[in-house]
This record gives C-alpha cells, structure tokens and sequence, in this order.
C-alpha cells in the first residue's frame, strides 16, 4: 500500500506529526505539494485499508477535514522504513 | 512555489534507495516547514534582550559610560521590545501550529498560557519587595534575573513537552545567566543580562538554523 511513491510521502508527512494529532487537509496538501485531487485519492485508498483515519468537522460554517495515521498506519509505516533501511544494510 | 504535483511517476513504486531517500526527503521538508520559524523566535527576543537590557543599563550612574538614557525611555523602549517579542511568539507559534489539532493542544495552550502567568507572578513578588522598601538598586537586580529565571524555566518546560534540546539548552544557559549575573554588581549585572542573554538567543538562532538545514531525522 505504501510502497507508491505518492503515498509513501503522505505516511511519511502524517508521521511527523505527533500520535494523537491531526493535520487539515490544506496544510497537508502544501507539505506535499500535491493537487487536491490527487490527494484525495490517495487518501482514500490509504483510508480503505484503516491506515488513515478522516475526521470530518467544520470550523463556523466551514466544513474542513483533518487527517491523521492511525495505529496501524502508523506501525506500517515504521514498518517499511525498516524494511528499507534492512535491505538497504542501515542499522536504523 | 512549486506547482502542486500530478506527477505519473507518483504512482510507480520504485527501489528501495530511493523510497528510503523519498521517505527521508518528505519528513525534513515537513520538519522545515513546521521549524523554520524557530531560528527567528531566538532571533527576535536576543535583539529584545540585547537592546532592551543596554537602554536599562544606560540609565544607571556607574553604567553606560559612553551616553545616558532617560528612565522612562528606557523602560518604555523596553516594554515596546518585550511586549513585541510576546506578540511574535504567540503569532508564530501559531503559525507554527498551523492546521494541527488533537492531543497537543491543552500543551500548547498552557505553555502558552505559562508565559503571562509567570510573568505576572515574577512581576508581583517584585511589587512586594517595592512595597516592603527594597531600593532602585536591589529592585534593577531582582527584576532582570527574574525575567530571565522565568524565561529560562519556561524554556525547559517546552524542551520537556516537545523532546527539544535546543529549547533545553537555551533554557538552562539562561538560568545561568540570570542566576550569576547578580554578582556582576549593580548595575553592571544589566549589561550582563543584554550581552550574555542576548548571546544565549543569538546561539538558539544559530543552532536552529544549522539543524533545519542538517538533513534526516530518525
């Protein structure tokens, strides 16, 4: 699932925000530089198989979507960045 | 700016050097974007301190033996300066915090909050010494360490709630720095407070800068 280049920098990016925080997708999207749409679809996929968790809320009358890695998201993604560093031969 | 990308090759995995280096590259550039501020917090108050502190020091007979300031210059240019450094700490914190919610917003919040009711608590117990009859003297010696005492616990406080060394360091330097600077003598312990915290700030900014642009986190 994140062995695709697009959703690999998205774990990567919701990974450094801290467990139990969730970033909107706005900022998301301008860390990533990735159009909307394309985002979004990722997400989706990312969403489809619980590695990201949507939490949809409004500010005033404004509706605004905030996203975070859940648990499992999370562990995959440490997961495969050992897997890397392993088959790549780094200790870490 | 770059243009948002739609790039194909977003889609196709590819070996794994360079998804380790994809990986690595996408959390420095969040780590910038969610850092990159910092250097000019550091920067903002050292200047505050450096030239706040010099104004107080230059309104003491035995200090500034080059030119005098009148006291309500001083302490006006030195409030606009601390009251300034506040708002842009708050507004870049913000900034910093940007689109970020959930667990870290009461830290945040009362870090935040920290700053003011410290500030009042240390501005208070130096009202009481003025109310019991300290002296000028004694007063320009506890309310600059003070200050600093404040700012450099603060500091800690937010190395412990965000694992920050650089906040950790800065902190305990500052606690030095406000703890020894009495023994400098009145009022020379001022001008300790201007060189020697304005120093401590000018370091954090260096620091901060050198590791935003060092490269990959764990």
């Amino acid at each position: 699932m994140i062995h695709v280049a697009a959703r690999l920098r998205i774990t990567a990016s919701l990974s450094a925000i801290p467990a139990g925080d969730r970033i909107s997708f706005p900022r998301l999207q301008e860390l990533l530089d990735m159009t909307a749409g394309n985002l979004s679809t990722h997400l989706r996929k990312l969403e489809d198989v619980s590695y990201v968790t949507v939490t949809k809320t409004h500010h005033g009358r404004t509706p605004a979507t905030y996203l975070e890695l859940s648990k499992t998201g999370r562990r995959a993604f440490e997961d495969y960045r050992d897997a890397l560093r392993s088959v790549l031969g780094e200790n870490r | 700016m770059p243009e948002p990308t739609n790039r194909l090759d977003d889609n196709a995995p590819a070996d794994p050097a360079t998804m380790l280096a994809i990986l690595t590259e996408q959390q420095r550039r969040v780590d910038r974007a969610l850092l990159a501020p910092v250097p000019w917090l550091y920067f903002i108050w050292g200047v505050s301190w450096l030239i706040g502190y010099f104004l107080l020091w230059s309104t003491w007979d035995g200090g500034n033996p080059w030119f005098r300031v009148p006291v309500a210059l001083a302490a006006t240019t030195f409030a606009v300066l601390m009251i300034g450094s506040i708002v842009s700490s708050a507004v870049i914190g913000a900034r910093i915090n940007r689109g970020v919610r959930g667990i870290s917003d009461f830290a945040g919040r009362v870090y935040g909050l920290s700053w003011s009711v410290c500030g009042f608590a240390f501005f208070a117990l130096g009202a009481g010494l003025d109310f019991n009859g300290a002296s000028s003297e004694i007063l320009s010696v506890y309310f600059p360490s003070a200050f600093g005492l404040m700012c450099g616990t603060t500091y800690l406080g937010g190395a412990a709630l965000w694992r920050n060394k650089g906040q950790l360091v800065v902190g305990v330097a500052l606690l030095v720095v406000s703890s020894l600077a009495p023994f400098a003598g009145q009022p020379t312990n001022i001008l300790v407070m201007s060189l020697a915290g304005g120093a401590v700030f000018g370091a954090g900014a260096v620091a901060s800068a050198i590791g935003l642009a060092r490269p990959a986190r764990d």
